[in-house]
């Protein structure tokens, strides 16, 4: 029989995601880790109330930093409100395709951000620095799309992080790119971007990718060997509209689930997952650095 | 790492902080003269000895001297206990790739004398300054190699930070970048800066940071301190340092280590 899974202790309630838009997204990526799409309402959006009293308590809990993530964030409504409030007690990070990123919602966003003390990052994700291979993966129009959303807030000030996944080397382990990271700087400079910045997510294996061959599981003995701050779970947690999850990767799955609010939210995590095993072999963190 | 008992009764009236020497004993030495200069009761180094600059061990004379009291910073706990990185806590590729180049330089010029005082450091201090009680530390209180940087430190986690260690004023460096913010109950918070490299604002200068307590009450002094940069220049160039520092030490600006700045940091440099 196989030995349970460990379980991993939080040590500080340090960074808070938000699943603002749920499952719910404007695109259908074909590597998706919980499977977002428009129809996909697994997840919902949460309410910008209940957001509200989760950053109340965030505050009171001393947590350091705030990630909005989905789906695409910025399909929520309010979701301009929900930042601008965050950013009044907490640095944010926020995860876009970049889409819906026009100039309009570009000088909103610098004005957002100019009101706050504290830094708004901008994450946007593309998965090949080939126009055609990323729009396979992402969609038709999303490679530019995406530059142009990077440009836009690039112009007004901003250092937007390009999150690019592994994918390549995932769809053809045979040829494998050895310069990823310089690939997409070389990219972004051909856009006119001078300070790139980069951030390299490894593939995780589920929602709308097969799970891996084999049993990949943390054991005991590993988490012996291990600094428990090399694991985000330690010090991160995420909330979507139905309660408190270990991790992002793991938002929606019943056994990420921890509780109904923060603070049962706080309760150790179990490292059941093979994503698990991925973020302990490539030391992934969703965080921006 | 205990808490050096002796200064925790001590009461100072003016007292100069800074943090991150990073081999550079020229800056040092004229710190101390300045600090001799302007009257201040103590000196107090709140750790990073090594990295970025030329000569590791021309910084142990004044350090140990008795005149500077220091706590460990994470450079320094990764000499004395002879780790493989220097533990600053970067995790992109570029940033690491430097921090490892400054740290194998320091590790292999540092000697073990040198190294096994940098493991008898406290890791954090306290001392009285009037009736104020101040808290030094590396990082922050809770780990040696946090970033503290004024765009992502909450209010509410500094004023955390501050009732934990039952302090009024606490000080950190760690990230090369002084600030200072007042928290509400009259609590300060600093990050005291680092005199080792110019703080990517384009000039040469480094900065440290002055307390004082008088009739008056409370006061802090952001200090620029001129040195010869343009002989440390010279001096990493001939130790074969990168010349992405060597520009640093000219210009003024951060060439490397940029990764793990926010953007808004990050934003008011060059590159």
């Amino acid at each position: 029989m196989a030995a349970a899974p460990p379980s991993l202790p939080l040590q500080h309630l340090d960074t808070l995601w938000f699943q603002v838009s749920g499952t719910l997204c404007n695109l259908r990526c074909s590597h998706c880790f919980i499977s977002c799409a428009p129809d996909n309402h697994t997840l919902e959006l949460m309410e910008a109330p209940r957001i509200f009293r989760y950053l109340d308590d965030a505050r009171r809990m001393g947590v350091k930093e705030v990630y909005f993530t989905g789906g695409e964030p910025f399909i929520h409504r309010s979701f301009l409100a929900i930042l601008e409030c965050a950013l009044r007690d907490f640095p944010v990070s926020v995860l876009t395709n970049g889409v819906l990123i026009d100039e309009a919602k570009a000088d909103r966003l610098r004005r957002i951000a100019d009101g706050s003390r504290f830094s708004l990052e901008i994450r946007i994700s593309i998965d090949d620095y080939e126009e055609a291979r990323n729009d396979a993966i992402r969609g038709k129009g999303t490679f530019r799309k995406a530059l142009d959303a990077y440009k836009l807030l690039y112009d007004r000030g901003f250092l937007p992080i390009l999150t690019v996944t592994e994918m390549r080397d995932y769809l053809t382990p045979q040829g494998g790119e050895r310069d990823l990271h310089g690939r997409y700087v070389k990219l972004l400079r051909s856009v006119g971007v001078d300070r790139p910045r980069i951030k390299v997510i490894p593939i995780f294996e589920m929602g709308m990718l097969p799970a891996p061959a084999g049993q990949r599981s943390v054991t005991p003995e590993m988490l012996r060997e291990l600094d428990p701050d090399a694991l985000q779970c330690s010090s991160s947690r995420i909330v979507a509209h139905d309660g408190v999850y270990a991790c992002p990767i793991l938002v929606g799955e019943p056994e990420a689930r921890l509780a109904d609010d923060l603070e049962g939210g706080l309760r150790d995590c179990s490292l059941y997952h093979s994503s698990c095993h991925t973020c302990y072999v490539t030391g992934m963190t969703c965080k921006n650095f | 790492m205990a808490e050096k008992r002796p200064d925790a009764g001590r009461r100072y009236r003016r007292v100069a902080l800074f943090g991150g020497v990073y081999n550079n004993y020229l800056a040092l030495g004229e710190l101390v003269r300045e600090c001799r200069a302007s009257q201040v009761d103590a000196i107090f180094c709140l750790g990073d000895m090594g990295g970025f600059g030329p000569h590791p061990d021309r910084s142990f004379p004044l350090l140990r001297s008795g005149e500077i009291r220091s706590i460990a910073g994470n450079y320094d706990l990764s000499l004395a206990q002879g780790n493989e990185d220097c533990g600053c806590g970067y995790t992109d590729p570029a940033d690491n790739h430097f921090a490892r180049i400054s740290y194998d330089y320091t590790f292999r010029n540092t000697s073990r004398e040198n190294k096994e005082w940098l493991g008898t450091l406290p890791s954090r201090l306290s001392f009285g300054l009037g009736p104020l009680k101040v808290r030094l530390c590396h990082g922050s209180p809770r780990q040696v190699n946090e970033f503290l940087w004024d765009s992502t430190s909450p209010d509410h986690l500094l004023s955390g930070f501050l009732d934990s260690a039952g302090a009024d004023v606490l000080c950190c460096t760690h990230t090369g970048l002084k600030w200072h913010r007042e928290l509400p109950g009259q609590k300060h918070f600093f990050n005291v800066g680092v005199i080792g490299r110019p703080e990517n604002d384009g000039r040469t200068n480094v900065w440290y940071t002055v307390l004082e307590y008088d009739g008056r009450g409370f006061r802090y002094e952001f200090r620029p301190l001129r040195y010869d940069h343009r002989r440390l220049a010279r001096e990493m160039r001939a130790e074969g340092l990168p010349e992405e520092f060597v520009e640093t030490a000219r210009t003024g600006w951060w060439t490397t280590c940029l990764e793990i700045m926010p953007s808004r940091e990050r934003r008011s440099g060059k590159f």
